[in-house]
């Protein structure tokens, strides 16, 4: 079972592609098409994932939220002195945050209060504490806004300040008094920072109460089990842990991915019709071809071999160029239009840059799902060609 | 059901092996009905043109199976990430009853279609093609057997439940669990250890004394009884954990993917060795070039599995 590449064939399937050049011009240009929106698709939802995956190792151990109904409300604050009696509970951190709707735009800003001494929840808000001065803040009546957001401020003529309508309909001028970049910018720019204070008179929140509780755990492999004793303590709460999170996200993106991909299967049967019908019209010439290298002395298993070849290359270097044009867009121009398959259209559309990623499994995807479909749409017409009499087609 | 792109691609390649293997069939049960080599009807003659076709199609299955099954455990391991009480393949792969049947029946197919490919070359080679039968029979063997293949892979991805709690390997492989292969786990460790340096020594002896028969049955043992002290013996020393019995964790980034050494190494020295025999049996000339690759590959095997527990105790002075 020695298979040797025998280096004299394919010098003859190189040259053979070239003879019929317009045809396999035509084959590689869908193909490669193809395989670069494939592999487009798949990166894209790589690199979104890992800067997800980020966020989420910022993310604290445990989120507790309170439902009524079915719909999460405001937490009462007197709920932090049972939770931080739980053993293993390091910190109870009760979050103030929010959404407002900014009409002009049609976005939602993400806007969170934190105060300048408590422990914070994310390592962003510990960086702006140190940088800023929550405090002269208060006093100001300030903000801090992510990069994101200042785009979309300056477009709608705001310099240097914001008014929040409130819930009675009256407004609050916020000054502007910096703009932030955090680790990912998917994380960041959509935010706006402010004290806790100014946030709960925005949205019309009582003092006493939080949207909902964060948690930080001394020992992580104790988290399940504190995430239960929560539930026991308060039947209201939902509890979500950040492993949860992990998995929703992973699967939410294995979905939009595998969507994504079920459509290119219909796409790729199509392309395999074509192929086969492609290498199935044989060409006079080609059959000439045939005869005489059967006629000298070319078994079936050679022309099979010349063939597989020749498949082996058009559909390898289709692959390799589309994965370098591929790694090219999203990584260089950033994907355009195909990005807001991922990020969508209802959120503040942040701008952000994708993140290199690039590991050995999407590459067997894309290998998997288009080489070898290639090769074996050719498998039956080569047949077809090699078995053909020598002498019929010389004729 | 998950619908996640690992997934999509092997029930892609499963759908095309089975249009491909169907057809392979259908001409496989003509020429083993019809084939007659002295025969010069036209029936002859396409059976003839036909039975490259079958060759093709063997070749195009294995030569994407192979890199597949690596890609499939790949699979298995990243899905264990989801599944909840997963932590590696074994626990994804034994969240279904028939985990085991199915990759016992993937590994099978793998030697027979690669034993089908040797017995082809043999016969091509003959100008008598005296085993043109034997090869179709064979493949018609080994489709039934790409069929259950197929179907317990199928129904394996379809019964995949996020929200089903499923065994690590750490309770899968040890002595309590109620798994069929349980009960190695209270037999003494030591005695797996001393049957595999046994048979490994009467297989290097198998090679000098150029005995195919023997060859070929302790290659079959030597494929089981490695596998098994790896799972009992050597396997604690890769972990360096004494609990720790695992074929799947192995090939995990964090033992620098050994397993896939391990495994490749296995499958290619015990291949060689038992299409190596046959061949040597039925074509009554010893095959060399197949009993060096055997002979090289089973050796770099026992030198790496018995690498790690002498590692451990050079540095540690004591053994597990």
């Amino acid at each position: 079972m020695k298979n040797r590449l025998n280096k004299f064939l394919f010098d003859f399937s190189v040259l053979s592609i070239f003879r019929r050049g317009s045809k396999n011009i035509f084959i590689f240009f869908v193909f490669t098409l193809l395989i670069f929106l494939l592999s487009s698709i798949l990166f894209i939802s790589n690199s979104i994932k890992s800067e997800l995956d980020i966020t989420i190792n910022s993310l604290p151990d445990i989120t507790v939220q309170r439902l009524q109904a079915g719909r999460a409300i405001n937490m009462p604050l007197s709920r932090v002195n049972r939770l931080l009696a739980i053993d293993g509970v390091k910190a109870v951190i009760p979050r103030v945050w929010g959404y407002y709707y900014f009409a002009n735009a049609g976005v939602n800003f993400s806007v969170v209060g934190i105060d300048q001494f408590e422990d914070q929840y994310r390592d962003l808000y510990t960086k702006l504490c140190d940088k800023f001065n929550f405090d002269r803040l208060k006093i100001d009546s300030g903000m801090l806004i992510g990069s994101g957001i200042d785009k979309i401020l300056k477009n709608n003529f705001y310099q240097g300040y914001f008014n929040f309508v409130k819930p009675d309909g009256s407004l609050i001028k916020v000054k502007i008094d910096g703009i932030f970049n955090g680790d990912t910018k998917l994380e960041s720019s959509d935010i706006i920072v402010m004290p806790s204070k100014k946030v709960r008179e925005i949205f019309g929140m009582k003092p006493d109460e939080a949207v909902d509780f964060v948690i930080k755990i001394a020992n992580p492999s104790e988290i399940p089990n504190i995430a239960s004793k929560i539930t026991q303590l308060y039947p209201d709460s939902r509890v979500i842990t950040k492993e949860d999170l992990k998995i929703s996200y992973q699967n939410l993106f294995d979905y939009k991915g595998g969507l994504f991909l079920a459509l290119f299967v219909i796409s790729a049967f199509t392309f395999f019709m074509i192929i086969y019908d492609k290498a199935s019209g044989v060409s006079s010439d080609e059959k000439r071809e045939i005869g005489i290298l059967k006629a000298v002395g070319w078994t079936i298993d050679d022309i099979l071999k010349e063939k597989f070849y020749e498949a082996f290359i058009i559909s390898f270097v289709s692959f390799i160029t589309a994965l370098c044009l591929s790694i090219f867009y999203v990584y260089f121009l950033n994907a355009p239009l195909l990005k807001n398959i991922f990020i969508g259209y209802s959120s503040l559309k942040p701008e952000f840059d994708l993140p290199f990623c690039f590991d050995f499994q999407t590459f067997s995807i894309i290998f998997f799902l288009t080489v070898p479909i290639y090769i074996a749409a050719t498998i039956i017409p080569s047949w077809r060609v090699a078995s053909m009499d020598a002498d019929e087609v010389m004729r | 059901m998950l619908l996640t792109p690992e997934i999509i691609t092997i029930l892609a390649l499963d759908f095309i092996f089975l249009f491909f293997g169907i057809i392979a069939f259908f001409i496989s049960i003509k020429i083993v009905k019809f084939w007659n080599l002295n025969s010069t009807s036209n029936l002859q003659y396409k059976l003839e043109k036909q039975s490259f076709l079958v060759a093709t199609i063997i070749k195009y299955i294995f030569i994407v199976k192979l890199p597949l099954f690596l890609f499939f455990i790949f699979t298995a391991d990243k899905l264990s990430d989801v599944i909840t009480g997963a932590m590696c393949g074994a626990g994804v792969v034994n969240s279904v009853s028939f985990g085991s049947a199915m990759f016992f029946y993937k590994i099978l197919n793998l030697y027979i279609f690669g034993f089908w490919l040797v017995l082809h070359h043999f016969d091509l080679k003959n100008e008598n093609q005296p085993y043109t039968k034997y090869k179709f029979w064979l493949y018609i063997v080994g489709f039934i057997f790409l069929l259950i293949e197929i179907y317990l892979e199928i129904d394996f991805f379809t019964s995949l439940d996020v929200s089903k709690l499923v065994s690590c390997c750490g309770t899968l492989f040890s002595a309590a669990s109620t798994s069929s292969f349980s009960f190695i786990f209270t037999i003494n460790k030591l005695y797996f250890v001393y049957l595999f340096y046994a048979v490994f020594t009467l297989l290097i002896l198998s090679y000098i004394l150029k005995n195919s028969w023997m060859i070929l049955g302790l290659n079959i043992v030597y494929v089981f009884i490695s596998i098994i002290s790896l799972i009992i013996f050597f396997g604690t020393y890769i972990y360096q954990l004494p609990t720790h019995h695992c074929p799947f964790c192995m090939l995990q980034k964090d033992y620098d993917y050994i397993g896939y050494v391990l495994y490749i190494t296995l499958y290619i020295g015990t291949f060689y060795g038992v299409s190596g025999a046959i061949m040597s049996i039925l074509e009554k000339n010893k095959e060399k070039f197949y009993y060096n690759v055997s002979i090289v590959f089973n050796i770099i095997y026992a030198l790496i599995v018995s690498a790690y527990p002498i590692t451990y105790y050079i540095k540690n002075g004591v053994w597990l």
